[in-house]
């Protein structure tokens, strides 16, 4: 009886013996031959290559010749000289216009058509300027034009997306502002005569960190030189979470926010009053915790929480926190600027001078606005 | 056991040689120029009103998807202020176009020269010396027409309301609000007009020669689909 495996191995032994035959030849003669045709692009692969003769090109399969051309150019429009002859690596790219071949090796495809008009500038000047304190962009258009033209701008956020747009004249300037950050993607159009593509980036620089670092996502770790910890949770909001819950200590204490109504950038901070006393206690980064949402003008400092045995201080721009008891408490304070500073201090109960404090946790938030 | 080995084994051999084969089969695609260039011609078509517009000739020749325009005054009745008006047009002179479509590089540079001659048959006509440079070789499609007014102080009557429409932004003979809308407007009458290539080897450019009639306002170049307006310079 015959079963399935029997005719499994006749058909492979079967296909390996037309293969040892078909290796056997120059070149492999099982592979099907070029389609004549004219006006489409091929990809060949195995041992093609092309050689110009006195009045015609021949596409050489080994030594078969598969196909002939009137001419032979390569991609970049420089036809091969009599007796010059093309072979490519591992595929061949061949396009055939009107009889004639194009080859390349690396598959970029021929251009047609001759430039007559030289490569030019554009027949507008453009000076780019920005703001930080607003984030604001704006492009002014000078040229010598007959008449004023009209001028669009769109601007793309990292995944495509239109975030906004505007229009304005030649001469004359066009503005817009970007109420969160990231990095955008500019179009200024005006067709047929105006298509650039410009990069605005729109992000808060972290500086002067003392005693501080700043993480993207989660940290329970206990670090020896740190007293702040940072959580940046912009790019939560961006992706369109509704909450984040960000752990912050060894304990998996956890704070768990909501998405802010208005944002340009937003993050948590988790400070430690004391690094020395509380070798054994794994409840870190929870003395005081406060959120800085930073928005298209302002910088918003909102208590979250505070715990622990020393007096603690939280400055702004000035003094905005003094736990326990006072005298100055905000719990929420908002700085109008583009420089966000934040710093946490612990007092001992026997120290009165708040500029000598201990456990200094510092970061300082630039919004920045600028062309890429 | 061992035969199911042989089976695997043998399966294995198939695939191979399955695969190798349509990795080796030249595979290809169809690729259509004509449509290309189509595309290009009629994106520049489209967009050919908007083409940002220069005065000096120097400053046309040193840019590309510019039209080069010269200002004159036209005369209309405003019967609002129930007078006789004055106020500026363009006309387009010359153009640098271009656009890029798949493999295809479409450009074309246009420049209008004219003078009046007799016909060797009689008749008095604008000769349209039109300077031409083309990226690609062919021009299967070229037409020329002359825009023929049918009654000139209603055409210019219709450029003032275009004028204060656009808020008093000269407009533009032939190309505004679009090519061809006056036209449909009833105002002008496209007419084809007998043409001539004449290449240049020296220069390398070609000189395409029209013969308008004196009436005509402006002749129009087409490469079709894209149809470009174009006027005599005034003197």
């Amino acid at each position: 009886m015959i079963a399935f495996r029997d005719i499994l191995i006749f058909a492979g032994l079967a296909a390996f013996a037309a293969a040892v035959i078909a290796s056997l030849f120059p070149a492999g003669e099982v592979v099907t031959p070029v389609p004549a045709c004219s006006d489409c692009a091929f990809k060949l692969t195995g041992g093609y290559w092309i050689r110009q003769y006195g009045n015609y090109a021949s596409l050489y399969l080994g030594t078969r010749e598969a196909a002939r051309y009137g001419w032979a150019y390569r991609a970049d429009g420089r036809p091969l000289s009599i007796g010059e002859s093309v072979t490519c690596g591992t595929a061949m790219y061949l396009w055939v216009m009107n009889g004639v071949a194009y080859v390349s090796c690396d598959g970029s495809p021929p251009k047609f058509g001759r430039d007559v008009l030289g490569t030019a500038p554009l027949p507008i000047r453009m000076y780019f300027d920005s703001d930080d304190l607003r984030c604001s962009f704006s492009i002014r258009f000078e040229g010598d034009l007959a008449r004023s033209e009209t001028v669009s701008v769109y601007v793309y956020d990292e995944e495509g997306q239109l975030v906004t747009s505007a229009t304005g004249r030649v001469p004359g300037s066009v503005s817009f502002s970007l109420p969160k950050s990231g990095v955008f993607r500019v179009h200024i159009y005006a067709p047929p005569s105006l298509d650039e593509w410009r990069t605005a980036v729109a992000r808060v620089r972290v500086d002067h960190l003392l005693n501080a670092e700043v993480f993207a996502s989660n940290n329970t770790d206990r670090l020896p030189y740190t007293s702040l910890k940072i959580f940046d949770l912009t790019d939560y909001w961006k992706k369109g979470y509704r909450s984040v819950t960000v752990y912050v200590n060894p304990a998996g204490q956890s704070f768990t926010l909501s998405a802010p109504a208005e944002y340009f950038a937003d993050f948590l901070l988790a400070w430690e009053e004391c690094r020395e006393c509380s070798q054994r206690d794994d409840a870190l980064y929870v003395d005081e915790v406060w959120r800085v949402t930073i928005t298209q003008t302002a910088g918003i400092y909102t208590h979250i929480s505070s715990q622990g045995s020393y007096r603690h201080l939280v400055y702004a721009d000035r003094i905005i926190w003094d736990w326990p008891w006072g005298p100055w408490m905000y719990e929420h304070y908002v700085l109008h600027s583009y420089y966000i500073p934040a710093t946490m201090c612990s007092l001992s109960p026997y120290n009165h001078d708040p500029y000598d404090c201990d456990e200094l946790g510092e970061v300082d938030f630039a919004r920045e606005c600028h062309w890429g | 056991m061992w035969s199911a080995a042989y089976g695997l084994v043998a399966l294995a051999v198939v695939a191979f040689v399955v695969l190798y084969a349509a990795a080796h089969a030249p595979s290809f695609a169809a690729v259509n120029l004509a449509d290309q260039a189509y595309d290009a011609k009629k994106w520049l078509a489209q967009h050919l009103p908007s083409v940002f517009k220069v005065y000096e000739r120097e400053r046309f020749h040193g840019h590309t998807n510019v039209a080069w325009v010269q200002r004159v005054w036209a005369t209309a009745y405003d019967y609002r202020r129930r007078e006789w008006v004055q106020f500026p047009v363009l006309l387009p002179l010359g153009y640098r176009l271009e656009r890029a479509r798949g493999d295809v590089i479409y450009q074309i540079h246009l420049e209008a020269s004219c003078r009046y001659v007799a016909l060797p048959r009689g008749g008095p006509v604008v000769l349209y010396e039109v300077e031409l440079m083309h990226s690609l070789d062919q021009l299967p499609w070229l037409s020329v027409y002359a825009a023929v007014p049918r009654n000139l102080t209603q055409y210019y009557n219709w450029l003032y309301s275009l004028y204060r429409a656009l808020r008093y932004r000269p407009p533009t003979v032939g190309l505004d609000p679009r090519v061809g809308a006056d036209v449909d407007a009833g105002l002008v009458e496209w007419t084809k007009v007998e043409w001539a290539l004449v290449y240049d080897a020296a220069s390398g450019t070609a000189k395409l020669y029209a013969a308008a009639p004196p009436s005509a306002l402006y002749i129009v170049v087409e490469d079709y689909p894209l149809a470009i307006p174009l006027a005599c310079p005034p003197r």
